[in-house]
C-alpha cells in the first residue's frame, strides 16, 4: 500500500449500552437487559447464530430501531432517543443500499449533501475517498454498472466520508464470494487502522469475526455468552455455545460423569482425572486429541476427509461424535483401531447444566481463568 | 419462443383462443377508428343516401370553427388540471399509506373501491355532492349567497367535473403508485436516514426518483385517458354546459354527431383527437420515457 494522506480521519467515540433491551411484545424479548461497553476506536464482532439478535442491537445503536428500555451512550453522551443523523454514526449495510438513481459520486456524497456542505467541499471529499478506496475510476457510474466489491466499497465510502465516530456494519461481506470476502476483510482492516472509528461489524461468520476483531462479543438469544479477544475466545471459551461455535471444525464436546476421582464416558472408559462428582461436558478441539501415542480411549475411523493441509477423521465414543484433526503428513492406518489420549493441559470443562465454563478445572496454565466481559 | 412453442404445439389452438378477443377489438376499435378516418373525407348525408367524397374540405370546416379550438383548448386544460391532480392525490395517498401509520392498512383496501363504479354513477354522486342548494357547498353558500352554482358559472362547473375525474382515477394510480412504493427495499431508507435525510427529504430524493416508471405510466395513462373517460362525467353532470364551458371535444364530438347530425365534422374531430392522443403519447415516450431509470 501506498502511502496515502490520512485526511479521513474519525474522532473515535466509546459506546456504552447500559440495560439496554429489546422487545416486540410480553412474551417477544429479543434482547434481554445487555451490558456493554466499546472503547473508542475499537473493532468489535458481534458474533451469533442468526435470530440472536446482533443485527437488532446494531440497529438499536444506528437509531433504526428503538431500544424497549436502557441507555445508549455515545460519546458520553446519551442517544437512544435521538433519530439516527444525530448519534455520529454510519452504517454499512448487507445489501449495500446503495442509491440505484445516483452516480457513485452522488452515492457518496448525500449525506454531505444533506448536511448542506458547499459542493466545492462534496467533490473535494469524494475524491479523497474515491482515491483511498480505489472507485476513482468509476465515480460517474451507477451502482448496477458496478461488481458486488466495486458496490460494497461505495457503500463503505459512503460511510466513511462523514468521518463519523462508530462506524457499523451489518453482514457487509456476505453477498460476496469467497475470494472477494477474503480481499475485503482484508481491506476492512486496514482501513480500520486508518481511519479509526469505533467499529461494530455484525456477522455470523466466524472466520470475519476471528480476522478483524479486537474484541468479540458471543450473542446468543440476545444475551452475551461472552466478550474478549478473539485469541481468549477460542483458547478460554466461557460456555459450551462459544466452544461449539468458534474453531472449524468446531470443539468436541463429550458428555462425562465425575465419580470424585476420574471422568468417565458414559461407556465407563477414563477420559481424565478430574475429584469432583456430577455431571459435566467436557471440550477438546479436534486437533488437541493425541492419537497412538499410547492412549487409554479406543475407536474405529468412520469417515475420513482429506483438507490437504490436515485430515478431519470422524469417529465415535460411547456413541458421542468426536472430529480429529490430523496434521499433514501423519500417516493413519484407516482400518486400524485408534488409541487416543485428551492431554489434560487441552481439556475444557464445563457445567454439565448451565453449560458455563468451569475455570481452572484442571490446575494448569493453560486453563486460566476466563475473562468476565466488562 | 422454442419454450412457449414447445408448450403450444398446435398451429390452431392459439389462434382459436385469441380468436374472441381479436374480434372484439377489431369490430369495436379498428374498424369504428378506420370508418371515422374514411368518414372525415366524406360529406354524408344526416339521413342517409350515399356520401359524397370532398378531400380535405371537412377539415378546412372543422379547423375554421372558434367552436371547435374552444372545445380544443378547454380539453387541453382538463388534460393538463385533471390529469396531474389525478395522479398527485394518488400519490400523496400512496405515500402515506405506503408509512406505517395508523389505518394505513384499512386505507390501501377502501382506496381501491372506486375503481368499482362506473363513470356515470360517479358523474351523478358528484353532481348531488356539488350541488348548490343540497350538497357540500349549500352551507357557504347561504353565507355567500351566489360563491358557488355550477349550473351558471362556468368555471364552477369545471372544478366539479376535474373533482369527479380524479376520485375516479384514485384507485388505479393509487394501487400502481403503492406497488411502486412497496417494492423499494427498506434498507433503502433506512440508508437515506443514516445519511441525514429526514421524512421529507427521503420523498424527494429516494422515493420519487426510484418510482419513476411508475409515475411515468401513470400519468401517459392519465393523460391519455382523461381526453375520452371524461365523456361520461359530461354527460351527467353539467351536459356540456353552462353555456359550453365544460364541453370537451370528447363531448362535442358526440353533440355535433348525434343531436346535430353532422356526422362528417363528427368523424373528422374524431380523426383529429386520435392524432393529437397519438402524438400526446409519443412525445412523453420519446421525450420523458428515455430518460427514466429503471433500474433496481
Amino acid at each position: 500500500m501506498t502511502a496515502i494522506d490520512l485526511s479521513i480521519r474519525a474522532a473515535a467515540a466509546e459506546i456504552a449500552l447500559i440495560g439496554v433491551t429489546k422487545s416486540y411484545d410480553a412474551k417477544n424479548t429479543i434482547i434481554p437487559p445487555i451490558d456493554v461497553t466499546l472503547r473508542p476506536g475499537e473493532f468489535t464482532v458481534v458474533l451469533g447464530p442468526s435470530g440472536c439478535g446482533k443485527s437488532t442491537l446494531l440497529q438499536m445503536i444506528a437509531g433504526l430501531e428503538r431500544v424497549s428500555s436502557g441507555k445508549i451512550v455515545i460519546g458520553g453522551r446519551e442517544v437512544q432517543d435521538l433519530e439516527p443523523k444525530h448519534r455520529g454514526c454510519a452504517m454499512v449495510f448487507q445489501n449495500y443500499a446503495l442509491y440505484p438513481h445516483m452516480t457513485v459520486a452522488e452515492n457518496m456524497a448525500y449525506s454531505l449533501k444533506v448536511a448542506g456542505v458547499s459542493k466545492a467541499e462534496r467533490a473535494e471529499r469524494v475524491g479523497t475517498v474515491a482515491k483511498m478506496l480505489g472507485l476513482a475510476d468509476y465515480l460517474t457510474r451507477k451502482p448496477s454498472q458496478l461488481s458486488g466489491g466495486q458496490r460494497q466499497r461505495v457503500a463503505i465510502g459512503r460511510a466513511i466520508i462523514r468521518e463519523p465516530g462508530v462506524l457499523l456494519f451489518d453482514e457487509p461481506l456476505s453477498n460476496l464470494d469467497a475470494q472477494l470476502r477474503h480481499d475485503m476483510r482484508v481491506e476492512l482492516a486496514e482501513l480500520h487502522r486508518r481511519i479509526g472509528a469505533t467499529s461494530v461489524f455484525v456477522t455470523h461468520d466466524q472466520v470475519e469475526a476471528m480476522t478483524l476483531a479486537d474484541r468479540i462479543l458471543i450473542l446468543n438469544k440476545g444475551h452475551i455468552e461472552q466478550f474478549d479477544t478473539p485469541k481468549a475466545i477460542y483458547h478460554h471459551p466461557a460456555s459450551v455455545f462459544v466452544a461449539k461455535f468458534i474453531g472449524s471444525p468446531p470443539m468436541n464436546i463429550l458428555e462425562v460423569e465425575g465419580d470424585g476421582s476420574v471422568l468417565r464416558l458414559a461407556d465407563g472408559q477414563v477420559v481424565a482425572n478430574y475429584s469432583a462428582k456430577g455431571k459435566f461436558q467436557l471440550g477438546i478441539r479436534p486437533e488437541d486429541i493425541a492419537v497412538n501415542e499410547g492412549g487409554s480411549i479406543k475407536t474405529e475411523i468412520r469417515y475420513r476427509e482429506d483438507l490437504g493441509s490436515h485430515e478431519i477423521l470422524e469417529t465415535k465414543i460411547a456413541d458421542q461424535n468426536l472430529r480429529i484433526a490430523m496434521p499433514f503428513g501423519v500417516e493413519i492406518d484407516t482400518t486400524q483401531t485408534l488409541s487416543l489420549s485428551f492431554p489434560q493441559a487441552r481439556l475444557h470443562l464445563f457445567d454439565g447444566e448451565t453449560g458455563r465454563a468451569i475455570a481452572n478445572a484442571f490446575g494448569d496454565a493453560h486453563s486460566a481463568p476466563v475473562k468476565e466481559y466488562q | 419462443m422454442s419454450s412457449e412453442s414447445s408448450l403450444f404445439s398446435h398451429r390452431w389452438l392459439p389462434a382459436l383462443l385469441l380468436a374472441p378477443l381479436m374480434l372484439l377489438i377489431v369490430l369495436f376499435f379498428y374498424v369504428p377508428v378506420f370508418q371515422a378516418f374514411y368518414w372525415s373525407f366524406f360529406l354524408e348525408q344526416p339521413f342517409g343516401g350515399g356520401s359524397e367524397f370532398v378531400g380535405l374540405q371537412n377539415f378546412q370546416r372543422v379547423l375554421s370553427d372558434p367552436e371547435f379550438w374552444g372545445a380544443t383548448g378547454r380539453t387541453v386544460v382538463f388534460m393538463l388540471t385533471a390529469s396531474s391532480l389525478a395522479v398527485v392525490v394518488p400519490l400523496m395517498l400512496a405515500i402515506a399509506a405506503d408509512r406505517k401509520i395508523g389505518m394505513s392498512y384499512p386505507a390501501r383496501n377502501i382506496l381501491v373501491w372506486p375503481k368499482g363504479i362506473a363513470g356515470a354513477s360517479i358523474g351523478v354522486v358528484f353532481a348531488f355532492i356539488f350541488n348548490p342548494f343540497v350538497g357540500l357547498m349549500a352551507p357557504l353558500n347561504s353565507l355567500f349567497p351566489g360563491l358557488w352554482n355550477p349550473g351558471i358559472d362556468g368555471t364552477d362547473a369545471f372544478i366539479t367535473l376535474v373533482s369527479a375525474h380524479v376520485w375516479s382515477g384514485i384507485p388505479f394510480n393509487f394501487v400502481i403508485l403503492l406497488a411502486g412504493l412497496r417494492s423499494i427495499p427498506p434498507t433503502m431508507y433506512q440508508a437515506a436516514a443514516m445519511d441525514g435525510a429526514g421524512p421529507w427529504r427521503r420523498i424527494f430524493d429516494v422515493q420519487l426518483p426510484l418510482i419513476m416508471p411508475q409515475l411515468f405510466l401513470t400519468f401517459v395513462l392519465e393523460f391519455t385517458e382523461s381526453i375520452t373517460s371524461v365523456f361520461a362525467l359530461i354527460d351527467t353532470i353539467t351536459g356540456g354546459g353552462p353555456g359550453g364551458s365544460t364541453t370537451l371535444l370528447v363531448y362535442k364530438i358526440y353533440v355535433d354527431g348525434f343531436r346535430g347530425f353532422d356526422l362528417s365534422g363528427a368523424s373528422t374531430q374524431t380523426a383529429i383527437l386520435m392524432v393529437f392522443v397519438l402524438l400526446l403519447a409519443a412525445c412523453q415516450f420519446f421525450f420523458i420515457g428515455r430518460r427514466i431509470n429503471y433500474e433496481r
